[in-house]
């Protein structure tokens, strides 16, 4: 542990201040980007898509369950994983108990995923989840979000050099490289008005750490994230920590 | 509903794209602020405090359960937002705790721990959590100053002529309010690092980060913010009964 700066409570007391000053900035500002959001513009979904759930065979319309809105993770999970990605369970861990809540203000949350709906539910199982989740497997959901590559596409991304993180990912849902990145992980948000479905919001990549509920209290922790040099991989699923 | 703008695919890209300048901005905010909070000063906590624990009394020291970072939720019981005598723990502070049992595993497996602290007897704080169905730390700080000293709970006289919460003098201030600090050990000395109360809380609850990416927001009535929290097991009571 490299030595730290050692101050009086008066010292902290005056520091802290300051940043409050800022952290109270950066709330208003989240404020201003959620009202931001809620201004663009809706685009009606065209397409008719069709997800295998647990009930069955359902359009997307019938996902909002009886709610207005509808919040969908889009699960790293493809038919080449024999796990969930990583990153990704450790999202849909913090997502049970938020279920009622979200509820309470007329949204679903689920989380879609392109490997057949059997592999999904065994994986659930294992992980002790109770969330829907849908496999989109035989429909074109996730590539018309950005959200499923093709070989073709994936090309010069494989020839080149693959990042170590991509590695380790990948050997950690079973499956290589190609067959890891063919699925992408993403956020999106549709609400149902008079019948038609509108797509309203898609975010990725840093956008979803919004879900990575453990950042915002890493954040305030001594530490920070800590994730440089041996720490980079720290993240498992919640049953492999102190196995591997 | 509010009639809302519908808009073509191209519309609604350019206008995402723009909102994701403003989002990667808000987040490099984000980060520079965590960075900022890491530089503060450490402060040594020089007063001996006792938590009754389901292992037996516990040192603060004794609470990082062998990791170098300890986060402390101040979780208000006996008072807070519809307590009563059948529903002692606070509404607000049970939303922000069912994000807890999802995150630990990742957070302890990056050596942090994470406990809530209430100042009642450990079996009533336990009771609770049996109904919640929590199985995070939960510890009496009963009898002990620490929350009163970590700026969460406030003594009669403090209550008649003002105090400072939230780094700012109130003059009418509650038994207790909501909060975070988080501590260091180092060569068996105890640090406090940070504290975070109000709408820092918030940053710990993934629901408002949800809501804050869904059609409508979190929809709040500006007058009232919090009157659609329920504990998650009275939603659907307390919603019947608003409908009757």
């Amino acid at each position: 542990m490299t030595e730290h700066r050692i101050g009086t409570q008066e010292e902290w007391q005056a520091e802290r201040e300051a940043l409050l000053k800022e952290e109270k900035e950066l709330t208003r500002r989240n404020d201003e980007l959620a009202r931001k959001r809620g201004e663009l513009p809706w685009v009606p979904v065209e397409k008719e898509y069709s997800f295998e759930t647990a009930d069955g065979t359902k359009s997307l319309a019938e996902l909002f369950d009886g709610r207005s809105q509808l919040l969908i993770y889009h699960f790293m999970f493809g038919e080449a994983y024999e796990a969930g990605c990583t990153v990704c369970s450790s999202i849909a861990d913090t997502l049970d108990p938020q279920v009622a809540h979200l509820k309470a203000r007329d949204v679903t949350l689920i989380c879609s995923s392109r490997a057949p709906l059997a592999k999904l539910l065994a994986y659930r199982d294992r992980m002790g989840w109770g969330f829907n989740w849908v496999s989109t497997a035989g429909s074109d959901f996730h590539r018309d979000l950005g959200f499923a590559h093709t070989a073709e596409e994936l090309k010069p991304f494989l020839e080149g050099e693959i990042p170590p993180v991509v590695k380790e990912m990948a050997e950690r849902s079973g499956t290589d490289p190609a067959g890891y990145v063919s699925e992408g992980p993403g956020l999106s948000a549709y609400a149902l008005s008079n019948g038609t479905v509108y797509r309203t919001y898609v975010t990725t990549a840093r956008g979803l750490e919004l879900a990575m509920a453990y950042y915002g209290l890493l954040d305030r922790a001594p530490m920070g994230r800590n994730e440089k040099g041996e720490e980079t991989f720290w993240l498992r699923r919640h049953d492999e920590y102190g196995t591997a | 509903m509010s009639e809302h703008t519908v808009g073509t695919l191209d519309q609604w890209l350019s206008a995402r794209r723009e909102l994701l300048d403003a989002e990667k901005e808000y987040m490099r905010q984000g980060d520079e602020l965590a960075r900022r909070r890491q530089e503060l000063p450490w402060v040594p906590v020089e007063t001996e405090y006792t938590f009754e624990t389901e292992q037996g009394p516990k040192t603060l020291a004794d609470l990082f359960d062998g990791r170098s970072q300890l986060l402390v939720y101040h979780f208000m019981f006996g008072f807070g937002f519809r307590v009563d005598e059948q529903n002692p723990g606070c509404t607000g502070c049970s939303f922000v705790a069912d994000h807890f049992d999802g995150v630990i595993p990742h957070l302890n497996g990056h050596d942090v721990t994470l406990v809530s602290e209430s100042i009642a007897p450990l079996e009533r704080l336990q009771a609770y959590a049996a109904r919640m169905g929590w199985q995070f730390p939960w510890v009496s700080s009963l009898g002990s100053d620490f929350k009163y000293d970590f700026g969460a709970a406030f003594t009669d006289d403090q209550q008649r002529n003002g105090a400072d919460y939230n780094f700012k003098h109130v003059d009418e201030v509650s038994p207790q309010r909501e909060g975070m600090s988080a501590f260091v050990l180092q060569d068996g000395t105890v640090h406090h690092t940070y504290s975070t109360y109000a709408r820092g809380v918030e940053q710990l609850m993934g629901t408002f980060r949800y809501l804050d990416v869904a059609p409508f927001g979190r929809n709040e009535d500006p007058q009232h913010p919090a009157a659609w929290w329920h504990r998650h097991d009275e939603y659907e009571t307390r919603q019947e009964e608003a409908r009757r």
